[in-house]
């Protein structure tokens, strides 16, 4: 019943995004746009860049989502999300970067967004690790925190004293958004996601045995160091490919697995698929808003994920205290 | 008991007498005010501006305005400058005191100036409050539009001592705006044109700015005038809508976005249609519009009616 009511939402989610946008185009355009027929620019508007839009947040919020819900039951703190371990001031900094060094190519952003982060990712990891061979939590987040404000201190600067005036924009890439999508940016990014999303899904199992603690699950079977290396690893490879073609957008990842606990429960095996569904149907719908409320003036997206989130969460605690 | 004499006639007196005081005081008043400028003028925020004599040590704070107290005669003494200060190239022999918004405001009063020109903007507010308090005068033009343009000249004519030739230039300019925006009824289809500044997320040029004031004078038309603001954030799929037949940019090179998938949509970009225009003419409002206009016009002409 909740995968047939979370399927119906994603499909009306991508529909509706679909359907709707800055240019009044006609459903019936629509739905002829989208099997290439009628008016060029509509089909244009619908098909390269509507259609691509959607499709985009949809894995991106899922994948946020996903990446919470997993990074909250490592670190067993409820505030963790996706972008924990510095990946936000890492890909800030590659991107901040790109633009002072005038980084040729359509890619060029998106991939120093992503180097940038990876370079944290590496930094974090080296530093969590400098305690010995056990990954600690507590130093990971500690570790996260420095990396990112060490990146953010260095964007500063960079902002502050580079010559090109273009970097002045460069914070409204670092806001988040999706104006990027693509087909490309959609094969490349869903090709890139499988792995780490598969990975994260098939140790639900796994991420149970650890919420009753890491000794406890030892005990009962779990190889716990390998799973939590793998996971933080996946976790962040994840991220930093959603940072590379959107920017960080705050709130999906660190509400959506609350919400999802809230309405059925802390069990992963079906809290972590149903956190990637609810995911990416609240940015899609976000996205959508994003670029129609004021059309043609868009906001940000991550504004409309925290003006739509924030009171449904709300409505759903106080449901749950009573 | 005896009452008191009238007093009526004495109380007439004294009613004469201060009216006299109070009219002789106001004489004084008026001749003791300071010469020409009986009132203090106000600048763009409504604040006035209070000088002892013709500034002799300006600090301008935005291109614009440095631009304009060369060309009103004011240039020599100008004591300070920004670093985006480029025109005319006898502006980069002032020395540089770094930003126009948000200045540094020692380095400012390293410069002993007696006035300091910014940009009418929240973000100066509070180097006005510290400059005042420093002793030092302010005056906030809002420079935004080509209209603002006389104003402006005006303001800063009267300010420097350099009225009668600020007001000839203005009033010069003023009329060889409304002539060429008279002219304009003749030319044929307008070019419809955006202009993109920024392309993650897509930025464009609303009617508050003067870039948008250009492309009409080069009979072109900004298909983004109805928004209000001189910026703003939009998405492709406004700027393939309202399809423009070509897309204005701001440098040399063509930019990235032009090869990006998701930009072929807009169909300007399909078929190449991006007009490059570089020069500082088309990065501020100035009196050397009207050229800038023309040479716009020229690229206009170049791309095939729809």
């Amino acid at each position: 019943m909740k995968w047939i009511l979370l399927g119906v939402l994603a499909l009306g989610a991508v529909a509706v995004a679909v359907g709707v946008g800055s240019a009044g185009v006609p459903v019936a355009d629509v739905g002829a746009g989208l099997l290439g027929r009628g008016d060029p620019t509509a089909v244009a508007i619908v098909r390269q860049l509507r259609l691509p839009r959607a499709l985009l947040a949809f894995l991106v919020g899922g994948s946020l989502a996903l990446t919470g819900a997993v990074l909250q039951a490592l670190v067993r703190n409820p505030l963790a999300d996706p972008y924990l371990l510095g990946l936000s001031g890492g890909a800030g900094l590659g991107a901040v970067s790109a633009i002072a060094l005038h980084a040729p190519g359509p890619w060029g952003i998106p991939a120093a967004a992503f180097a940038g982060a990876l370079a944290a990712i590496v930094l974090v990891y080296r530093l969590a690790l400098v305690t010995g061979t056990v990954l600690d939590a507590r130093v990971l987040l500690l570790a996260g925190v420095v990396v990112s404000a060490f990146a953010t201190a260095l964007m500063g600067a960079l902002m502050a004293l580079s010559p090109a005036p273009e970097l002045r924009n460069a914070f409204l890439w670092l806001l988040g958004g999706f104006d990027g999508a693509s087909w490309q940016a959609v094969s490349v990014f869903g090709a890139y996601a499988a792995a780490p999303v598969a990975l994260m899904v098939l140790a639900a199992r796994s991420l149970d045995l650890l919420a009753l603690g890491e000794e406890p699950a030892y005990y009962l079977g779990a190889d716990v160091e390998r799973l939590k290396r793998a996971l933080y690893l996946s976790a962040s490879l994840l991220t930093a490919a959603a940072v590379a073609v959107s920017g960080t957008i705050g709130f999906v990842g660190l509400i959506v697995p609350h919400a999802v606990r809230l309405l059925w429960g802390p069990l992963h095996r079906s809290l972590l698929p149903a956190a990637f569904l609810l995911g990416g149907i609240l940015l899609v719908m976000a996205d959508a808003v994003a670029r129609t409320a004021f059309a043609p003036l868009e906001l940000p997206v991550g504004v409309v994920t925290a003006l739509l989130g924030v009171p449904v969460f709300v409505v759903l605690v106080r449901g749950w205290t009573r | 008991m005896r009452r008191s004499p009238p007093f009526r006639p004495e109380g007439v007196s004294v009613l004469r007498f201060g009216l006299l005081v109070l009219g002789l005081a106001a004489s004084l008043w008026a001749c003791a005010a300071p010469e020409p400028p009986s009132r203090a003028p106000r600048d763009d925020l409504g604040h006035a501006v209070r000088l002892a004599a013709p500034a002799r040590r300006i600090v301008s704070l935005s291109p614009s305005t440095t631009e304009l107290l060369f060309a009103i005669g004011a240039g020599p003494w100008l004591v300070g400058r920004t670093r985006w200060c480029d025109y005319p190239p006898e502006a980069s022999a002032v020395p540089s005191v770094g930003d126009g918004l948000r200045p540094d405001v020692e380095r400012i009063a390293g410069r002993r100036p007696d006035l300091v020109v910014l940009y009418a903007s929240a973000a100066n507010q509070s180097a006005i409050f510290r400059l005042a308090q420093l002793g030092v005068a302010t005056a906030s033009v809002r420079l935004d539009r080509l209209d603002d343009l006389p104003r402006a000249a005006r303001f800063l004519g009267r300010l420097t001592g350099f009225g009668s030739r600020a007001d000839s230039l203005a009033y010069a300019f003023s009329h060889q705006l409304d002539s060429a925006r008279a002219a304009l009824g003749a030319a044929g289809t307008p070019r419809r044109v955006a202009v993109v500044v920024w392309d993650r997320p897509p930025m464009v040029i609303g009617r508050g700015s003067f870039l948008s004031d250009l492309i009409s004078l080069a009979s072109g038309r900004n298909v983004f005038d109805d928004l209000r603001q001189p910026s703003a954030t939009t998405t492709i799929e406004a700027i393939a809508e309202r399809d423009p037949d070509a897309l204005l940019v701001l440098g040399n090179t063509v930019p990235a976005f032009a090869a990006r998938a998701e930009w072929q949509s807009v169909r300007a970009v399909r078929q190449g249609r991006l007009i490059r225009v570089s020069g500082s003419e088309f990065e501020r409002p100035t009196f050397r519009a009207l050229e800038a206009a023309a040479s716009l016009r020229a690229a206009l002409e170049e791309i095939p009616q729809p």
